[in-house]
């Protein structure tokens, strides 16, 4: 073997072979708390005020939309079912589905977008989760809104995203009653964040000033917080 | 472009610095982006295929992810800048039109080797410059809608635009494989060992 030929095997064999073999897979957590700060700060700069365009209600991709469930698929009584808004609001709240449904409805047709890759064009239908929070009259000291569900998935987000005009608590999906594998009765539903922070089965939304030390079941084991898209 | 004098000067350090990190960072980007189509591969979706974990770089998906959005800034600054210095005070050195005429009419072997040589890094620049462009669409799909709505050109044949940018921006992987092994030899065979250390750091 001459010396070109070494050359050509030792590049297109070592290219990133040994990367995660060694120490480096050990890293990653390092590498994501020393830059996602900076990426989370210029992801919020950048999703603005603006509304996302939406798409047309024919590109729906039904079979595209997957189903992630962490614990199971919780089926609630459309009868007890109660959404409490508790915490840094004038007014606390335990709506009952009647009362969702009397609230103003809006429709948003998005990409659904999942961190493990795939994506879907979905058109959800509901309320505003602003609508909502400002019922219960939102103090304006509040700076995030937690979010519990009916399987024990939990949920962290930033004001600014939740009063986006195109975050919904969804009570539809393509044109029909929310089935219980996609988050029946309620669930969120915005065209600004991943998949995992758009909770499904949510039962409480509790407004806070801070971020406490559970900021979510997925970013809790080291996914992103913020996770803009 | 055979090398006589046995002093082979050296390229500029920035220009040596900005190969030799590129290279660095673009071993992470490709190894931490294979660790991304593990958790769910564009070919195959669930039941596809996996890349074996010796070719990936995180561990487990949002370990993959840390990398790749850790190092996103890196690289694109490092690309970003090595273009701008390159086309503002090396642009004779980047491949043109007359290099292709000169790889089909030209008489001259090493004008020929030198021609695709110039191609070959050039091309590869451009499609460095893609996987960000890519990259960005897929990040950003919400915010910067009119980059990932480019990749909407292979709907009519039923592919829908999200596919169309991940098999776009994994192609970058492949395609720089096969350009860095044509980028080396040509090196080697332009200007053998010299040249490969007037071009290390
Ligand atoms: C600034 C530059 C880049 C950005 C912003 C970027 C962004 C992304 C994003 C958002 C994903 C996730 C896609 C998904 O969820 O399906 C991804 C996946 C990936 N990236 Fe990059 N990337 C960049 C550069 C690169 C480079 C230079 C390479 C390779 C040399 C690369 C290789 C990959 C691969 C193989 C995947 C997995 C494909 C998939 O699952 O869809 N990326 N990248
Ligand atoms: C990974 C991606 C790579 C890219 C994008 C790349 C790109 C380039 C570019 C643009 C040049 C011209 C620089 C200038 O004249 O200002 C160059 C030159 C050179 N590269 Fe690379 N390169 C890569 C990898 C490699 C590797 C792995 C080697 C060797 C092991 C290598 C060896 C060389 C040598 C020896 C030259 C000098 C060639 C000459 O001046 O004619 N490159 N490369």
């Amino acid at each position: 073997m001459n010396r070109r030929q070494l050359l050509g095997l030792g590049l297109g064999g070592s290219s990133s072979l040994f990367l995660g073999g060694c120490a480096l897979n050990g890293l990653s957590e390092a590498v994501g708390n020393a830059t996602q700060p900076l990426n989370e700060r210029l992801e919020a700069l950048l999703q603005g005020q603006g509304p996302v365009p939406e798409f047309r209600p024919d590109q729906v991709e039904p079979a595209a939309l997957l189903v992630n469930s962490f614990n199971g698929t919780p089926r609630l009584d459309p009868a007890r079912y109660r959404l409490q808004v508790k915490g840094l609001v004038g007014r606390p709240l335990s709506l009952d589905l009647e009362a969702v449904a009397a609230l103003p409805q809006h429709s948003c047709v998005m990409r659904h977008v999942c961190v493990e890759g795939w994506a879907a064009v979905v058109a959800w239908s509901g309320v505003r989760l602003a609508d909502v929070l400002r019922l219960a009259q939102l103090s304006p000291l509040g700076g995030y809104v937690l979010i519990d569900s009916a399987d024990s998935y939990f949920e962290s987000w930033d004001l600014a995203s939740a009063l986006h005009p195109q975050t919904l608590l969804a009570t539809h999906m393509n044109g029909a009653p929310l089935p219980a594998a996609n988050g029946a009765p309620v669930r969120l539903a915005a065209p600004i964040k991943l998949g995992y922070k758009q909770s499904k089965w949510v039962t409480g939304l509790r407004v806070t000033a801070t971020l406490g030390e559970r900021r979510g079941t997925w970013e809790d084991q080291g996914y992103e917080w913020f996770a803009g898209l | 472009m055979a090398h006589t004098s046995a002093r082979q000067p050296h390229h500029p350090l920035w220009t040596r610095a900005f190969h030799g990190f590129n290279l660095v960072v673009l071993l992470v980007m490709a190894a931490s982006g294979l660790q991304i189509y593990n958790a769910n591969p564009v070919f195959g979706g669930r039941g596809g295929a996996v890349v074996p974990d010796l070719f990936t770089l995180g561990g487990w998906l949002a370990g993959g992810r840390d990398w790749h959005f850790g190092f996103m800034g890196l690289y694109a600054l490092n690309l970003g800048l090595w273009l701008a210095l390159l086309i503002q005070r090396r642009r004779r050195r980047l491949g043109e039109l007359g290099d292709l005429t000169a790889l089909k009419a030209s008489a001259s072997a090493p004008r020929r080797r030198l021609s695709a040589h110039r191609i070959v890094y050039t091309l590869m620049l451009i499609v460095l410059a893609f996987s960000l462009i890519s990259g960005l669409a897929m990040v950003k799909p919400a915010q910067f809608w009119w980059l990932t709505s480019l990749f909407a050109f292979a709907e009519p044949l039923g592919v829908s635009s999200w596919q169309a940018l991940r098999v776009s921006h994994l192609a970058t992987i492949p395609a720089m494989v096969l350009l860095v092994v044509a980028h080396v030899v040509l090196s080697w065979r332009v200007g053998g060992l010299r040249l490969l250390r007037a071009m290390s750091l």
